[in-house]
């Protein structure tokens, strides 16, 4: 027996290697050949050159589309913080039960598809829907449109990556200890010096999570601005899908999709350096 | 502060809770086109989801393509994620991070990468592209619940089985396997969801031939949003809401049967 064990314990470098060997192979041809495939037709498509990057760095169409998906993104993160923030502090200073019922709404909104989502907030916004109803009610004749704009794809994308950032933050506040903030507040601070100086600094590994996966998902977001946005206002995954599906530009779209790729990448590389990248989703 | 942080957070609620809410009783509708409050109810769009082929195969499709796919995944990554947690080599950090990197890069550029990849592998519109193009997908998703259901194994179990002379084969089957058995489900779960959930990958590659169900919703709501896109949202938030309700609804079962008098202990002993 001892020795089988003696024995096992010699040869632990083959194992590892021959579990991980089939999905190795698997991701090496079936994700990294593809996203190859993107680099090599982004300086090919039409014509070996780096012409596409020119025009999308350079061209007025393309770096208000960047400028603006930044925007959107940028927005949206800040939208979902100021959501989040007092709802976790809603459910960490609620009864068990109450944080219970909360976090299972969270988690349904989570699970619930994107694309249901974005079906419901077209339903609520829409010209035959309850808000413009009620805003006919209080007596405005003509309402504002309200669908198709940059105001219903970035309210549904707040909606959309609001639980991400509820439970990172929630998820960190739960742990802070009560005898903390009891000190706090018997060395004299209220308000807004408690938030400054206590709750903040210790939700801040919560706050960075959720903003930085917010920020990250908002970027490369497809689905809700091309059903609820203004043609008008593209974000960047948007314009690419136009490139490939309508004019089958694939060298511009897949020049389009590195540098999204390579600024994704850049954020996560840097949070990876700080936090470990395996913290972002855990 | 303390109640005005109270008070947005109960706008937060009801900010979050009104879109699922909303779509159940417009799939109960009777009107033609999206209008809420509905003037009138009846079940017809549910008669017109189950009756129509054009909403059921690509249903069908979602279900055989998620399947498929979890499958796929789990073959897949059950070993590799022993080989990460369990084992230290060289080379284990940057296998760890290629683990994740599919979750990392934005399905549009993956759906630009599978679209002319598949394309000259002659797999695009068919079945076993989306397949093994959403299996990349799902691998970390699966691997990161998986991993850390590992990760908290107590080893010295697997060790009293081999001491009481039990084979490695017979300890994984008899000692290791049922006591994963509810990660390894939960990371099924999410491959499978990922994969049924996932639009944008599918929205470039399934086509009309493997249509699945979000590509068919997407192209719907762009075109004429079908109250019929209603039922399905609110036939996929039951669905959602009986998958968290039943563990819930079993752990409080169990902690009433555990409340009762031991007796139960003295019988069964």
């Amino acid at each position: 027996m001892g020795a089988t064990i003696a024995k096992l314990a010699e040869r632990p470098n083959l194992w590892p290697w021959l579990l991980l060997t089939p999905l190795a192979i698997y991701l090496a041809i079936f994700f990294l050949v593809p996203l190859v495939n993107v680099a090599i037709m982004s300086v090919t498509e039409p014509r070996l050159t780096l012409a596409n990057y020119e025009r999308v760095l350079v061209g007025a169409l393309y770096q208000r589309v960047f400028l603006n998906t930044f925007l959107t993104a940028g927005l949206v993160t800040l939208a979902c913080l100021l959501v989040a923030y007092p709802l976790a502090y809603l459910m960490n200073h609620s009864s068990q039960r109450t944080a219970m019922m909360i976090l299972l709404l969270v988690t349904m909104s989570f699970w619930t598809s994107f694309l249901v989502r974005t079906y419901a907030w077209m339903v609520l916004l829409g010209n035959n829907g309850p808000i413009i109803a009620f805003i006919k009610a209080i007596g405005i004749e003509i309402p504002p449109q309200l669908l198709f704009t940059r105001f219903s794809s970035t309210l549904a994308m707040v909606h959309i990556l609001a639980p991400y950032m509820i439970m990172n933050i929630y998820s960190v506040m739960r742990k802070i200890d009560p005898v903390l903030i009891r000190s706090a507040e018997s060395l004299g601070a209220r308000g807004f010096a408690l938030f400054r100086h206590v709750y903040l600094p210790l939700t801040a590994p919560g706050i960075a999570n959720g903003c930085v996966l917010v920020f990250v998902i908002c970027l490369g977001f497809y689905v809700t601005p091309v059903l609820l946005g203004s043609p008008r206002e593209q974000m960047i995954a948007g314009l690419i899908g136009t490139q490939i599906e309508e004019f089958l530009a694939f060298g511009m779209g897949s020049a389009m999709a590195m540098v999204l790729l390579a600024v994704t990448l850049a954020i996560l590389a840097i949070y990876h350096r700080r936090f470990g990248l395996d913290k972002l989703w855990g | 502060m303390d109640r005005f942080l109270r008070l947005i957070g109960f706008l937060v609620i009801i900010f979050i809770a009104a879109p699922l809410v909303i779509v159940v009783p417009i799939s109960f509708s009777n009107a033609r086109s999206l209008q809420f409050p509905p003037p009138g109810y009846w079940l017809g769009y549910y008669q017109a989801y189950f009756s129509d082929t054009d909403w059921l195969r690509p249903t069908f499709n979602s279900i055989l393509i998620a399947t498929a796919t979890t499958v796929l995944t789990m073959v897949l990554v059950v070993p590799a994620t022993f080989a990460l947690v369990r084992h230290r080599f060289y080379g284990k950090s940057v296998a760890d991070l290629m683990m994740l990197m599919p979750l990392a890069v934005p399905h549009i550029v993956m759906a630009v990468g599978y679209y002319s990849f598949l394309g000259n592998l002659r797999l695009v519109h068919t079945h076993m592209g989306v397949v093994l193009a959403h299996a990349c997908l799902s691998v970390p998703i699966a691997f990161l619940v998986l991993s850390a259901n590992l990760k908290g194994f107590d080893r010295n179990l697997e060790r009293a089985a081999q001491s009481l002379g039990a084979s490695p084969v017979q300890t994984f089957i008899h000692v290791t396997l049922p006591i994963l058995r509810p990660g390894l489900f939960i990371s099924a779960l999410f491959a499978f969801i990922q994969s049924f959930d996932e639009t944008v990958v599918a929205i470039f590659i399934s086509g009309r031939d493997a249509e699945t169900l979000p590509r068919k919703m997407f192209d719907s709501i762009r075109q004429e949003a079908d109250p019929v896109i209603a039922v399905i949202s609110t036939l996929l938030f039951a669905a959602v809401l009986l998958a968290l309700l039943t563990p819930l609804a079993w752990s409080s079962i169990r902690k009433r049967l555990r409340k009762r008098p031991p007796a139960a202990a003295f019988s069964g002993g």
